[in-house]
């Protein structure tokens, strides 16, 4: 992982603490949806609205169903 | 009777103009109608209100309408487009009935109305009911699929655990019975009185509330194998049960019941297990539906959640195809009914519930449901009343 990934991992990481309204030390860089209880189907959909609102991902059916572990959304949002 | 027409602040999307229309009949007793379209709701109003027998005024009517602005802001403001999927499509097969059957299973004494939403079927009806049950055992039975007997009375304390107060509040049934307390008892004995507006007993009279009346069957197998490892690490279960979701205003035929009937056939184990059953389940059917020449389709759906939770849980439901439905024709209104279900609940229940496989993950659960009145309704809402117009797979498989 280089310099610019691992910051927009960490960029990630940081949205999912916020919506899953969890510990840092539980969100893991390579952490996918269910690997916490707090990441479930509601916290997921949070996870997704704090994405549209800080990286502009738009909600649809594929991304919700696509954009299931950190590196997931990493991968999408670099695109 | 009086009309209330409201232009919605938020434009409400084609495909949630039914969803909202059917929430409509929760946000206040005066209301006896609601149409709903993208860009205006139109209710029907009592004269006077359900609580206070007085006439509805404007404070009133303002009030009924700023419920329903949060409704629609709930359920439409930044609303998710689902992506609709349609697995069987034989709605272009002939009907051969175009009236409601309603009218004349009544007039026959086949179906008697005992109160909202509650229904006792004649023979001609439980013999078409019994036909379509052998169908699912038999489909059931494939699997080697458990019987199971579930209670109709179901705990508040497990309802809680699966979330059940939160996702649909609107729909639930509670149990209650009088205190344990003499004077309460003779109280009631002596006084009890039921009125048009219920029985008078004053609410304190009533217990706490433990239990409900269970709204769906498979709920129970998930309780009795809750915390625990599942024995096996697969499972293939079945049951009948009678379910109860209060459905208000929208109580209003044999399509929506407040007790109903389902047959389930439930899968808990690994994912692949849960997934590869509910297809082949889906395929086997197709082939009965074939052989009795129902019109109906299997498209992607979402459970009834209540306006706080519906915009995610539906879109969420919607994106990983957990649920379809199977939606038989009514010739009758140029509708569909959904008589049936395929459904995938990935690992909910399974962390819900403490339901470990042997690698200590949560099990995977989904369940293949069966509407039998539904079913039934729809069959002859297809076919008519008369027998000799059924198919004859049908006519002969009637006991």
């Amino acid at each position: 992982m280089d310099i610019k990934q691992k910051d927009l991992n960490q960029q990630v990481q940081a949205v999912l603490i916020e919506a899953l309204k969890v510990k840092p030390e539980l969100v893991t860089p390579e952490l996918s949806f269910g690997d916490i209880p707090q990441w479930d189907s509601m916290g997921h959909m949070e996870v997704m609205m704090l994405l549209e609102e800080n990286f502009g991902v738009e909600i649809n059916p594929d991304t919700i169903a696509n954009l299931v572990s950190i590196p997931e959304i990493c991968k999408y949002i670099d695109q | 009777m009086q009309t209330l027409e409201i232009t919605p602040t938020v434009p409400i999307p084609e495909h949630l103009t039914g969803e909202i229309q059917s929430k409509l009949a929760y946000v206040d007793e005066s209301i006896l109608d609601a149409d709903v379209s993208t860009d205006r709701i139109v209710l029907s109003i009592r004269e006077t209100t359900a609580k206070t027998g007085e006439q509805t005024s404007p404070e009133q009517m303002s009030l009924i309408e700023a419920k329903v602005g949060r409704v629609v802001e709930s359920m439409a403001k930044g609303a998710i487009k689902p992506k609709v999927v349609i697995l069987e499509d034989y709605m272009d097969r002939p009907a051969l009935y175009d009236k409601d059957p309603m009218d004349e299973l009544i007039q026959r004494g086949e179906l008697f109305q005992e109160g909202t939403g509650i229904y006792t079927f004649g023979p001609l009806l439980t013999a078409l009911i019994e036909f379509f049950e052998r169908q699912f055992l038999k489909l059931a039975e494939s699997y080697n699929a458990k019987s199971y007997r579930f209670p109709t009375l179901i705990s508040a304390e497990y309802l809680q655990r699966i979330h059940y107060f939160n996702a649909f509040p609107h729909s639930l049934s509670f149990v209650t019975h009088l205190r344990e307390d003499l004077d309460v008892i003779d109280n009631f004995a002596s006084n009890a009185r039921y009125e048009a507006g219920g029985l008078n007993t004053p609410p304190e009279a009533f217990s706490k509330i433990h239990s409900l009346l269970s709204p769906a069957v498979c709920n129970h197998l998930y309780f009795a194998l809750a915390d625990k490892p599942l024995p096996g690490s697969e499972l293939a279960a079945t049951a009948v049960g009678s379910c109860f979701r209060y459905e208000a205003i929208n109580l209003d035929s044999l399509e929506r019941l407040w007790d109903f009937s389902m047959r389930e056939i439930i899968f808990v184990g690994p994912k692949d297990f849960v997934l590869k059953n509910r297809e082949s389940a889906r395929a086997r059917m197709e082939g009965f539906f074939k052989e009795i020449g129902l019109v109906y389709m299997v498209e992607s759906a979402n459970d009834p959640f209540f306006i706080g939770e519906f915009r995610k849980q539906a879109a969420f439901q919607s994106a990983f195809q957990l649920k379809f439905e199977i939606r038989a024709a009514l010739p009758f209104k140029d509708s569909t009914l959904a008589v049936g279900s395929y459904n995938y609940h990935q690992d909910f229940f399974g962390r819900n519930l403490n339901i470990s496989l042997p690698d200590d993950s949560p099990a995977h659960t989904g369940c293949v449901a069966f509407g039998l009145e539904r079913i039934a309704y729809a069959f002859l809402a297809q076919f008519g009343i008369e027998m000799d117009k059924w198919p004859a797979v049908v006519k002969d498989g009637l006991t």
